[in-house]
Formats: C-alpha cells, structure tokens, sequence
C-alpha cells in the first residue's frame, strides 16, 4: 500500500470556490465532514485515499469554502453539492458523511438516489426523536462540547478546546488572550451551521418519512460513547433505511474519524468491498 | 443636551444562593409575581416622576427571557406612559425587529403610541440581543437581512401611501396598508442601539439616524465607537449632529461622594454579577466577522470582569457622587464622546424606590440644568479638530 497524497484544491460552483481535498485512486468515495469542519490534517482522509479516489470538500463557510450567503437550508446544501459533484465529473460515488455531514448525506439519498452508490452515516444529525434530543452545540462552553464529542479527553482536539474554555473563562483577558485568527475558523464554521441547523435544530421534520427512498446499500456508524447524538438517532436511520445495517464503534464518542481513523477506514472499507 | 430617564426594569429578587446566567435559562420559578406587581408599577412611577421633574424623556426597551430587565414588551409600558406623562420624549429602544413576524406589528403598535401621546414617541429599531436568538429560536445568521428588510416595511408602511406590496427574502406581505399612521411627519425620529457592530453605526449613518452606544463597557470603547459612527457619517458625505449619538450610564448622585458610594455599590454589584451574566452570549452568524473583531477589541474590558470600585470609576462604568462630582464626570466625558443625549440609569440593580426618588431629583435639580447651561442644544459639542476624526 503506497501513501496517497491528499491535495487541496478550489474548485469553482455556482455558488464560488469550494475547498476540496482529493487524493489516491479507485473508486470515488465522497467524504462530508462534521461542523466541527474537520478536514486539515485528518488522517483518516489519508487512510480512506489508500485505497479509493478520495473527494473531502468543505461546505460552504468552512475553510476556505465561500457561498454560504446562498445557503439558507438542507435543500439548498443539497443542490449546491449536486452541483459540486457535476463539477468533479461524479456521478454517482460512494458517500460518507459524519454528523452534519451525515445529515447532508441523508438529504441527498432521499431526494436523488442515482447520484451515490453506497452510503455511510456516521452519527448521524438531521432527525428529531422526542426523548432523545441532540444536545445543544450553540451555546454550551467548549468544555462542556469536548467531553460529548470525545472518548479520550487527551486527544489534541479536546486539549485544544479545553485550553480555549479557560481562556474564554477570563472575561478581562478577552481579545488579548485568544488572537482572534484563532477564533475565527471556528465562528466561522458555527455561522454556516447555524444557517441550517438553528430552527429546526439540526433537523429536517421531512427527513425521516423520506428514509424509505434511500436506495443505496447504508452503513449507519455509532460511536459507542457519543453522548451529543443519543443512540436512537442511528437506531431510526438503521430501522427506516431499507436493508440498513447499524454497527457500534466501542471506546470513541462522536468523532469517529478524529478518534479512531484506522479502526474506521477498516469498518469503511469492508462495507465498501473493493 | 437632551436629558432621558432610562429604566431597564430589572427583577430585583434573584435568590442568594443562585449564580447562574440572567438570561435565557435562569430558571423563571424564581418569578414571583408579586414582586412583579410591585415593581412594575413602581418603576412606571419613576418614569413618570422624571416626566414631572423636566427630563427631556424616558426610555424603555425590550428583552425576553431573563431577570436584567422584565420588559419582553416594551410598547405596554410606553402606552402607559404616552397617558400618564405630558411632555416628555417616549422612547422605546427599541423593538427588536427580526422578533416580529410580521413586523408591521411594528410599525402599527409605534404608530398607536405616536397618536395617543400626541407625537411624542422615539421609534427604536434594535436587532435584538444574542440571547433572544436563543429564546425566540429565530435564526442569528438571519438576523441582519430580518432587521434590514423589517426596517423598510416600517418606513414603507409610515410613509408611502398604502395599500402597497412587500415582497422580500424574509417577508412577503401582499397588502401593506397600516392603519393608524404616526402623528410626526415624516415619521417619529428613529434611534439604534448598538455595541460597536460595523454594519450597525453604517446603517445609521446612512439614514441619518441617531446612534445609541450600550453600556457597560469602559469608556475607552464608548470614544472608540462613537468615533467610528462619526466616521460613517463622514463616509456618507456629512458630520454627524450631537443629537445623533447618545451615551447611556448609570448615574448615581447623593449629597456627598462618599455617601453616594455607600449608598450605591451594592445595587450596581447586583446587576454587575447578579443581571449581567448571559448578555454576553454570541449566538453564531449574528455578527459579521469584521464586526465580531471589533467587538473583541472591546470585550476584555466588559463589566462582568470588574472586581473593585477602582475599575468602576476609571472606566466610567458609572457615574457616581455628589452633584459636582456627578457634574463634573458626565460634562468631561460628554465633552469627550459629543454625544448630544445623554441616557441616564437612574435605577439600576436592587436600588430601592427612595434611593432612586433622591437621585433623580438631585440630578434634575442640581446637575441638569447645569449641562443644559454648558451643552445648548444644537451647538457641536467637539473640540473642532476631534470634531472629524
């Protein structure tokens, strides 16, 4: 197995340029990141381009990726990425999406199932389950996300979010503390949440009726210890997508491909086959 | 110089042994309605009182969901108001516009007010604060584009003849048709309150509005921002009139400055670190990245972070003493920002009924007509070479 090079590029859409990491060879698999916006440096994007062609763009307001103005709900996101895919000359790859990812992902099998082959959601957002509400990720301290989003609390992401807790925590070193530079990727990216997960939060009330269309072969991942998306979210997904399987992934929370990048290129590539 | 009482209406009872935020989740058990019997109508009683004492007007604004200020519907209050005062301004700073749906609620309940008090209603548009993106639900990356097109329905509505069509992102309305109209032509003067967002102070600018900067930061970022407002202005070809810009700050005068210390900083600490805590939240996308950074600029020096008196009296968080002092305070710093209105605090926190009584009247008797003397209206208030900055 050779190392794939995993390259950013712009990519030009209707909407403007769009941040797309691409890399290795074999069947084209699209990969639809959290709002966390993970992408840089993320080694499961590595593992994946070893043995596919690897496609990670970055939605709209993350990154480098403009147009976000021009998205305003899940309807639009999807159109923007049929449109990004006409671009990248695919038809109909395989796709994954984690969380936000995961719910976009969903939109685009329910409404155009020619356009992907098999379909892999991890953790899943975009369905509301009474009893079992996705924790908020608006207005909770970093602290608090870190422990819902991680199993290992000394992963370099959450000792990253723990470090910028405390500092938000002393009001009268606001503005010095933290360069903004710092801070601005990660408004960034909670604004272009915003625009489609505020009201309804993090969810489409039409989604769910629409599972049934899904035609691709699905993967529905948990992350045992994931406590911002309870489990009866990949439950529903499993039960209503036909022919769906469910596994649990033991010893990693929410952020599947941050926690645990081998252990889930595995899962993914035997789902996928070759 | 134009004098306005402003009253917050805060919920003065917040049990000791609670410190979490005022705001959005502070549990709304703690509402007694008592309490809220009381102080409503005594906080209407010192507006009315200020109305009696020769302000030029008083001010009520609008928050849902929190005990910093139990006014979700500042337009109940000013309805009172427009019956019980005679002369004073009613100001309502204001409505937060994205809120309404439609907002020719807006435009009809400020008419209403308008015609009842005889033309004496200042029409405030405000955006609304973080927190209420939180309690409404109402999209923050929406907030701009709602504020802006609920903006240009109310003018519409105001003043172009109806019946008319509206049909906008947020919006559609296929019969624009407000009756009643407001009594002033064209329509009742219109001030925004604002933080130091960019795109605000341009808005203003741009439609010759008047420009309220929100306390509780030091006054460094008050002169920071009026500076920049005077700066669009200038980008939009004019200089800015004093009665364009307004500074609001808690005063609080006493005979002496010693007893007015005594009297006061246990009611300032209240709303400090009792009210304050939950305002703060930035709701994502509802402000702009520019906007934010400035903003951010300002943010270390908030008033949640005071710790000692010291602070509070470098950083004008409030403007306390006897009437020379008080005197002296606001005329250096009104000096300083050229803020034509000056928006005082008279009651804040847990200061009770007399306390406030006092204060107003030692600030109306004795250093009112003081800064009217000093600060004549219509006259610019910079030093020439601060005057464009």
């Amino acid at each position: 197995m050779t190392a794939a090079v995993v390259a950013e590029e712009l990519v030009e859409t209707r909407i403007g340029k769009i941040e797309v990491r691409r890399g290795g060879s074999g069947k084209p698999i699209v990969y639809l990141h959290s709002a966390a916006g993970e992408g840089a440096g993320l080694a499961f994007l590595d593992e994946l381009a070893s043995t596919r062609e690897l496609f990670a763009p970055m939605f709209p307001g993350f990154g480098l990726s403009e147009g976000i103005e021009q998205i305003d709900d899940m309807e639009d996101a999807v159109f923007h990425l049929l449109d990004l895919f006409d671009r990248l000359g695919l038809r109909a790859p395989d796709v994954m999406g984690l969380s936000l990812g995961g719910w976009l992902a969903a939109e685009l099998a329910t409404r155009y199932p020619d356009r992907l082959s098999k379909l892999i959601l991890a953790n899943p957002a975009g369905l509301y389950i009474e009893g079992a509400p996705i924790k908020d990720i608006f207005g909770r301290s970093p602290k608090e996300m870190a422990q819902d989003l991680f199993a290992d609390m000394s992963h370099p992401a959450a000792q990253m979010m723990l470090r910028i807790n405390d500092e938000m925590s002393n009001v009268a070193a606001l503005g010095q503390a933290i360069p903004f530079e710092l801070l601005k990727p990660q408004l960034q990216s909670m604004a272009a949440t915003a625009r489609v997960g505020w009201n309804p939060y993090l969810h489409n009330p039409k989604l769910r009726k629409r599972l049934a269309r899904i035609t691709a072969p699905t993967l529905v991942i948990r992350g045992e210890k994931d406590t911002l998306i309870p489990a009866p979210h990949c439950e529903t997904y499993a039960r209503e997508i036909p022919g769906a399987k469910l596994v649990e992934m033991s010893g990693v929370a929410h952020m599947v491909s941050m926690e645990q990048p081998k252990e889930l290129a595995a899962l993914v590539n035997e789902f996928l086959g070759s | 110089m134009r004098f306005f009482s402003f009253h917050l209406m805060p919920y003065p009872k917040l049990p000791a042994d609670y410190d979490g935020p005022a705001w959005v989740t502070c549990p709304n058990e703690f509402f007694d309605p008592k309490v809220g019997h009381e102080v409503y109508n005594r906080y209407l009683d010192e507006l009315v009182y200020a109305d009696e004492l020769g302000f030029d007007g008083v001010c009520v604004n609008e928050h849902h969901q929190n005990a910093y200020g139990i006014m979700p519907s500042p337009n109940l209050m000013a309805s009172i108001l427009a019956r019980q005062t005679k002369n004073v301004k009613i100001a309502v700073v204001g409505n937060a516009l994205p809120l309404y749906d439609p907002p020719t609620r807006v435009a009809e309940e400020f008419a209403m007010i308008d015609n009842i008090s005889g033309g004496r209603l200042i029409a405030g548009f405000v955006v609304g604060g973080g927190p209420e993106y939180y309690s409404f639900s109402i999209n923050p990356a929406h907030a701009r584009e709602r504020f802006q097109e609920a903006h240009d329905i109310i003018i519409k509505a105001w003043t172009e003849p109806g019946p008319q069509e509206y049909i906008g992102k947020h919006y559609k309305l296929r019969f624009l048709n407000t009756w009643p109209k407001p009594m002033q032509k064209p329509h009742p003067e219109v001030w925004i309150p604002g933080v130091g967002s960019l795109e605000t102070m341009e808005f203003v600018a741009k439609h010759h509005y008047a420009y309220m900067g929100i306390p509780y930061f030091h006054i460094d970022v008050f002169d920071r921002s009026f500076r920049l407002f005077r700066e669009a202005c200038e980008r939009e070809g004019y200089t800015y009139e004093p009665k364009q810009a307004g500074w609001l700050a808690p005063i609080y005068v006493a005979e002496t400055d010693e007893q007015a210390r005594a009297e006061y900083e246990e009611h300032f600490w209240y709303f400090v670190k009792r009210l304050l805590p939950g305002i703060n939240i930035q709701p994502p996308g509802y402000t702009s990245l520019r906007s934010m950074e400035n903003i951010m600029k300002g943010a270390g020096t908030f008033a949640i972070g005071l710790n000692t008196w010291d602070q509070v009296e470098e950083g004008v968080y409030a403007v306390v003493g006897s009437p020379e002092t008080v005197y002296k305070k606001l005329e250096e710093n009104l000096r300083r920002l050229g803020t034509g209105n000056l928006l005082g605090l008279f009651q804040l926190g847990t200061l009770p009924a007399d306390l406030t009584k006092r204060n107003l009247e030692l600030f109306a008797r004795e250093v009112m007509p003081r800064l009217r003397e000093r600060f004549p209206e219509g006259k610019a208030m910079l030093e020439a070479k601060e005057a464009v900055a």
